[in-house]
C-alpha cells in the first residue's frame, strides 16, 4: 500500500473532495427522506493514530449508535454513520413520525424496529454517499447489508483499528458531520459519516483522482 | 485505603508489583482483548490491551502489546523478571467481540475478535499458563477492571451490567 504519511497536501485535498461530493449527495437523500433541511460541515481528511481513535472522535466511553457498511468493487472501502445515542434515538423518532404521522417515543418502540429504522437511515445516507463517489471515480460498488451497533465509541472504532492496524499505526479517514435542522424542538440532530478506505485501495483512489 | 488505578490505552502492556492494592483498567474493548496475568503469591500482576492476533513478523517500532503473538510472551517475560514464578501465573481474558455483523459479507477484520481470542489462548497454552477465567466473544463492548486486592476481574457490558470473573 501507499505510505499514508507521505501523502502530500494536494493528494489529501483530492481525497477530501471525494468526501465533499459523497456527503452532498448523502445530505440530499436524507433531506428527501425526512423532509427537513440538512446542514453539512466541510469534510476533513484525517490521519489518525489507531491508538487514539476513541479520543479523536469524542469521549471514548460515550454510547453511540452506529451503522456500518462494506463496499466491494473498484475502490474498496467501509463506511460508518455514527451518532450519539441520544441523536440516534431522535433520528429514529423523526423517521417514524415522518412515515406514520404520529410521534412515538423511542422507549415504546421494540429494539428491532428502532434498529431497523436506524439501519434504514444509515443505509440511505451511506449508499447515497457511495453512489456519488462512483460517479466521480467511474467505479462500481457492491454494498453489504448494513450492520447496526449501540455501544461505547471506543469499542465501535475497534473496527477501524482492525482495518488499519495490520499495515501500520495511522488510519486515513474522511470525516463529515451532517445535521438535521428546522425541528419543532429547536434541537438539531447530528451524525458523522466516516469513510474508511481499505489501505490497499488508496493508491487506486489517488490514481482515479489523477493526483498520482 | 483507596486503590491506585492504572488505565491502559490501545496496545499498552504493563506489569506491576502490587505492594499495595492496584486496579488495572481497560475501557471500551470491542474486538480487542484485555489480558490479565497474575501471581498472587509474589503479588505481581500485568495487563495488556491486545488489538490484533498476529504481527506476521512485521515488528518495527510498534508496541509489543498490539499483537497477541508478541504481547503474550512479552508480558510473561516481564512477570518473570519481576520475580513471578511461571507455574503460579494464571491468566484471565475478556473481549474479542464482533461489533458488526454484515449478513452475506465476509471480511477478515469483521471476525478479528474471535481470532484475537484463539491466538491469545494458544499463546498462553504454549507457555503453559493456566486460564482461570474468561468472558469473550458476543457483540458487545466491555470495560474491565482487575483488582490485586482479590485478583478478580470486573467486566462491565452495556445492557448486561457487571460480572466478576
Amino acid at each position: 500500500m501507499s505510505d499514508i504519511a507521505s501523502f502530500n497536501a494536494i493528494q489529501l485535498d483530492a481525497i477530501k473532495e471525494v468526501g465533499n461530493i459523497g456527503t452532498g449527495n448523502a445530505a440530499t437523500a436524507l433531506s428527501g427522506l425526512l423532509s427537513r433541511m440538512i446542514n453539512m460541515t466541510v469534510p476533513k481528511t484525517e490521519l489518525v493514530s489507531i491508538y487514539e481513535l476513541g479520543e479523536h472522535y469524542g469521549d471514548p466511553m460515550q454510547i453511540v449508535g452506529a451503522v456500518f457498511v462494506r463496499a466491494l468493487g473498484g475502490f474498496q472501502c467501509s463506511l460508518i454513520f455514527i451518532q450519539n445515542e441520544e441523536d440516534a434515538n431522535l433520528m429514529v423518532e423523526l423517521l417514524l413520525k415522518q412515515q406514520f404521522g404520529t410521534f412515538i417515543p423511542v422507549g415504546e418502540i421494540p429494539q428491532e424496529m428502532t434498529d431497523s429504522a436506524l439501519s434504514e437511515v444509515g443505509n440511505i445516507v451511506l449508499s447515497s454517499f457511495l453512489n456519488a463517489i462512483n460517479l466521480l471515480l467511474g467505479t462500481q460498488h457492491q454494498i453489504s447489508v448494513p450492520g447496526v451497533a449501540h455501544d461505547m465509541l471506543s469499542s465501535i472504532l475497534d473496527v477501524v483499528a482492525s482495518i488499519y492496524g495490520q499495515m501500520g499505526e495511522t488510519a486515513l479517514l474522511v470525516n463529515t458531520e451532517l445535521s438535521v435542522e428546522g425541528l419543532e424542538s429547536g434541537r438539531k440532530i447530528s451524525g458523522h459519516i466516516i469513510l474508511i478506505p481499505d489501505p490497499d485501495a488508496l493508491e487506486l483512489l489517488l490514481r482515479k483522482l489523477k493526483v498520482i | 485505603m483507596a486503590e491506585n488505578s492504572i488505565v491502559l490505552g490501545m496496545a499498552d502492556l504493563t506489569v506491576i508489583r502490587a505492594t499495595t492494592p492496584v486496579k488495572l483498567i481497560t475501557l471500551g474493548l470491542g474486538s480487542c482483548i484485555g489480558l490479565v496475568v497474575y501471581d498472587p503469591n509474589a503479588k505481581i500482576a500485568g495487563m495488556a490491551h491486545i488489538m490484533l492476533p498476529s504481527s506476521r513478523g512485521l515488528m518495527g517500532s510498534e508496541k509489543v502489546g498490539k499483537f497477541a503473538d508478541t504481547a503474550v510472551p512479552a508480558i510473561i517475560e516481564q512477570m518473570l523478571k519481576l520475580g513471578a514464578v511461571k507455574s503460579r501465573i494464571k491468566a484471565k481474558i475478556a473481549g474479542g467481540a464482533q461489533m458488526f455483523s454484515l449478513p452475506g459479507m465476509s471480511a477478515d477484520f469483521l471476525t478479528v475478535g474471535a481470532k484475537n481470542v484463539s491466538e491469545t489462548r494458544q499463546r498462553l497454552g504454549r507457555l503453559g499458563i493456566f486460564i482461570a477465567a474468561s468472558d469473550t466473544g458476543g457483540n458487545k463492548g466491555r470495560t474491565i477492571e482487575f483488582s490485586t486486592s482479590n485478583w478478580m476481574l470486573k467486566v462491565k457490558t452495556l445492557g448486561k451490567g457487571v460480572s466478576e470473573i
